[in-house]
């Protein structure tokens, strides 16, 4: 497969990333690992006649687990690697080995990994393909195949590393022409949005790394995947929970929810209740059902959005269990 | 006249001076440019690993990166994976435990291979399976490689514990 003609740039700071964003509005992508745009763009999904690739941008290389920092491009094959995020994140490390292929994980990256494009049936495919099909509202046409309609895409996101990152409440730094700015890692999606755009990042916005805040290492973690094949695919249901109690009674309890709609949702209207309350059996029953009703797959992956619904009540009483058991 | 920038390659230690489209994926410039062609376009999407290289000693899905990006690294193929005329050990268990049917798959499950015992010598069946979990057979049901890779861990590992 070959890509169209682009012009590739190599800036050595986020200076001189920034000030080529906005040479090139509206027409350039960043370049991380390449693991979602190449294959994208080879199939020619809205391919732009810029990249700025971030390879020599050395301050979105730091990686300083133990001080909760993870830069933008940081590879995941380092995160799944590193005994200190281990230690202190779980939740992040199993998410980071549950991605894709260990030779996937060499190349692809953090930044990459929370601003990955987001996926349907109708959009990852060739574009004879697409053509024959008539093109979809997220590339080169104007309706939607699966929720019929012109204004709203409802592809689906598929990153491992949203949810275990948004229970630990990481927060993303993002340049850009105003200068810097820090916003929750669940605020960087819109639910509100279009589905064709996927991220509230401005335009020639740059993702320079995740802060993971201080006590964030003193809350048990776990992120659990459902998906067809368990050493390849993406989510179909990613759940993370990140849990503390205090005397008995729920201190902190966070659950994410990625791989069932447009944008991964921190669930804090079904679990804040909770705060205070003893973890029953009954509470956790209930919670797990709530949480069922309050999401919408759409028939856009390979395994059927009921299913997926059932399964993420399941998967959120398993992962309770989990850690209250400390397993 | 396509846009063209130079591009300096070092491939299995030699240098290769090029100009080529800043498009140009790093596959098909090995197999095209260079006629390395051990180096294999599977899916062309990072599914299968067919088209694994090593990039300063790590595997990596050639058919991923841009070429020009590959600048500055050391790259090995599976032709430089062993010395001219000689055989690396997990070479050897392929052919010696017939670990190949139609053989597409096989330079990128070597390039692997290599890279991983020679982190981990000894490595378990386990510890093997899950390293190759990026490498698609669509011919031997993996048995074989497995069995493959498990014996050259064993012909490894007492040599690179010493
Ligand atoms: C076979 C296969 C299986 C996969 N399975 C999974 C899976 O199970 N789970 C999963 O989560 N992903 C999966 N992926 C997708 C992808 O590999 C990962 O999400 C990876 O982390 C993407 O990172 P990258 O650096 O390669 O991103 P890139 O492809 O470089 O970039 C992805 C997007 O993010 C933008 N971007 C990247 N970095 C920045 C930045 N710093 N600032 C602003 N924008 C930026 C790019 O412009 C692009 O739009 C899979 C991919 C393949 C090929
Ligand atoms: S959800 Fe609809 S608009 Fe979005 S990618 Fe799928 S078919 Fe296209
Ligand atoms: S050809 Fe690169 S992964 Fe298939
Ligand atoms: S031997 Fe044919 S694909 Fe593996």
């Amino acid at each position: 497969m070959h890509l169209d003609a682009f012009d590739l740039h190599q800036p050595t700071s986020v200076e001189e990333a920034l000030a080529l964003a906005q040479r090139h509005a509206g027409k350039f992508d960043f370049l991380a690992g390449g693991t979602d745009l190449l294959p994208n763009y080879k199939m020619h999904l809205n391919v732009r006649p810029h990249l700025i690739s971030l390879d020599h941008v050395a301050e979105l290389r730091a990686f300083r687990p133990e001080a909760g920092w993870l830069g933008a491009t940081v590879r995941l094959r380092n995160l799944e690697g590193s005994s200190t995020l281990r230690r202190r994140y779980p939740g992040i490390a199993e998410a980071a080995e549950e991605i894709a292929t260990p030779l996937v994980r060499a190349s692809g990256t953090v930044g990459g990994n929370l601003l990955v494009e987001t996926r349907c049936f109708f959009f990852n495919q060739s574009y004879p393909w697409r053509q024959a099909l008539g093109f979809c509202l997220k590339a080169d046409g104007d309706q939607c195949h699966v929720v019929p309609q012109k204004t709203r895409c409802y592809a689906t996101f598929s990153g491992d590393l949203a949810p275990a990152l948004m229970v630990l409440d990481a927060h993303a730094e993002i340049a850009g022409p105003g200068g810097r700015r820090r916003v929750a890692v669940a605020d960087l999606y819109d639910p509100k949005g279009d589905g064709v755009r996927r991220t509230k990042l401005g335009p020639g916005e740059l993702l320079v790394g995740v802060q993971i805040p201080p006590g964030a290492e003193h809350l048990k973690a776990k992120y659990s995947k459902l998906r067809v094949r368990p050493s390849f695919d993406f989510p179909e249901l990613g759940v993370a929970v990140a849990l503390e109690e205090k005397g008995g009674k729920v201190a902190r309890l966070e659950i994410a929810l990625g791989g069932l709609e447009t944008y991964p949702r921190l669930m804090r209207a079904q679990t804040s209740p909770l705060v205070g309350e003893r973890l029953t059996e009954e509470r956790v029953k209930a919670l797990s059902e709530d949480l069922v009703k309050a999401v919408r797959p759409v028939h856009n992956t390979f395994l059927a959005p009921d299913y997926r619904r059932k399964m993420t009540g399941v998967y959120v009483r398993r992962a309770i269990g989990a850690l209250r058991s400390g397993s | 006249m396509p846009k063209k920038v130079p591009v300096r390659l070092r491939v299995n230690g030699e240098e290769h001076e090029l100009h080529l489209p800043p498009q140009r994926i790093l596959l098909d410039v090995l197999r095209e440019e260079l006629n390395l062609t051990g180096t294999k376009r599977g899916c062309d999407l990072g599914t299968c690993g067919c088209c694994t290289i090593l990039v300063d000693g790590e595997p990596r899905l050639s058919c991923l990166m841009l070429a020009k990006l590959a600048e500055g690294h050391q790259l090995t193929t599976v032709e430089g994976i062993s010395p001219a005329g000689a055989l690396h050990p997990v070479q050897k268990a392929f052919i010696d435990l017939g670990a190949t049917q139609c053989g597409f798959c096989t330079p990128g499950f070597i390039v692997t291979a290599v890279a991983f015992l020679r982190d981990h010598p000894g490595a378990t069946r386990d510890e093997i399976s899950r390293a190759l979990s990026g490498n698609l057979c669509r011919c031997t049901g993996y048995v074989k490689i497995l069995d493959a890779v498990e014996a050259a861990a064993r012909t490894l590992a007492p040599a690179q514990e010493r």
